[in-house]
């Protein structure tokens, strides 16, 4: 019996530590994106990426470095949506293909998370900018973001409270 | 018979002449020259617009209005700046109307899937007295993405500014895509 026991714990404790590593899965430091619109200096659908440090947010391209302070951003927002597999100018072209064999193609769809985020420049003018990315980073950039100060109008998480009291108070004005 | 022709042809001139002239002057009367502009924030009202929707409006808008708005200046909301300009025209704009489509049904189907925005805009000064309002919509039918919508309305928007409050040029009256 007690042999059994001892070969249990280890195992359980394996699988805990394996389940314990997947939950906090630091998020790479540099994600791919495009940036759809926005960003003061870069053109539309410019490919890049993104990354925040030191409270700094920046869009890297390849003319240079884009940066807005993580503090300016008053709203960051995730969303998914979908783009054609094969986009620009052939992506166009391949819908004239005979037979409906273009609008075969148009079928083929990537999933695709969006990331807008709102901030205010130095003498306080609104900016805008949309990125998309690969599904599943968006939330992880926004998580950064809201750690280092930037603020959002849909909180992913709600905010944990320990006092039983306050919680029925947040259901209530839920409700 | 000469005579008749010649005759005809100076009538039809002057004619002519007179409502060229009439229109040019209806125009001049329409406009409020302003220099510079304020836009605000698009505001969803009772519209559940994504958040994309809304940044892409408002950085059209402020592009186009950069570009073929024919102010010298065009402020961002909130900017500082703006209070210093003598002239200032704010730009105030409500989504009334948002229907989203998809960009795989237009291309599969060719009539259906279309995206559609319609928009309030109110220019006022900075008094907040109404210079002008209008129902402006953005639509993609066919080509391009969902977002594509968010252009075509800022095109509209921005002619219609251009017409209405740039004093040095003269456009067409077109007013496609306008509701009024």
């Amino acid at each position: 019996m007690k042999l059994e026991q001892a070969t249990l714990l280890p195992l359980l404790l394996f699988l805990g530590s394996v389940a314990s590593l997947g939950q906090t899965q630091p998020a790479p430091a540099e994600t791919e994106a495009l940036q759809v619109t926005g960003l003061t200096g870069v053109k539309q659908n410019t490919k890049g990426s993104l990354k925040v440090e030191n409270g700094s947010f920046s869009f890297v391209c390849p003319k240079g470095t884009y940066d807005v302070p993580v503090a300016s951003i008053k709203d960051v927002v995730t969303g998914n949506d979908s783009k054609r597999a094969i986009g620009g100018t052939i992506g166009t072209l391949t819908m004239l293909a005979p037979y409906g064999a273009g609008r075969a193609i148009s079928l083929l769809r990537d999933k695709i998370d969006t990331l807008t985020i709102q901030y205010r420049d130095s003498s306080g003018g609104l900016h805008g900018a949309i990125f998309t990315l690969p599904v599943g980073h968006a939330d992880a950039i926004k998580e950064q973001l809201l750690a280092q100060g930037a603020r959002t109008s849909i909180p992913s998480k709600p905010e944990p409270t320990t006092d039983p009291s306050l919680q029925s108070d947040a259901k209530e004005q839920l409700r | 018979m000469k005579s008749i022709k010649v005759a005809t042809i100076v009538c039809a001139l002057i004619a002519g002449l007179n409502a060229a002239s009439l229109h040019a002057q209806s125009h001049s009367i329409a406009k409020s020259p302003a220099s510079a502009i304020e836009v605000e924030m698009i505001q969803p009202g009772e519209i559940n617009l994504p958040a994309e929707f809304q940044v892409a409006l408002y950085e059209n808008l402020v592009q186009q209005l950069k570009n073929e708005g024919g102010f010298s200046q065009v402020y961002r909301d909130g900017d500082q700046n703006a209070a210093k300009a003598p002239d200032l025209v704010i730009l105030h704009t409500t989504v009334t109307g948002f229907k989203k489509g998809s960009e795989m049904e237009r291309n599969v189907t060719t009539v259906g899937g279309a995206t559609s925005i319609t928009v309030h805009c109110e220019f006022t000064d900075k008094e907040g007295k109404t210079l002008l309002e209008r129902d402006i919509d953005g639509k993609v039918r066919f080509f391009g993405d969902n977002l594509k919508a968010t252009a075509d309305f800022a095109k509209k928007a921005a002619k219609i500014t251009r017409e209405r409050f740039t004093p040095d040029r003269n456009d067409s009256d077109s007013d496609s895509g306008i509701l009024r």
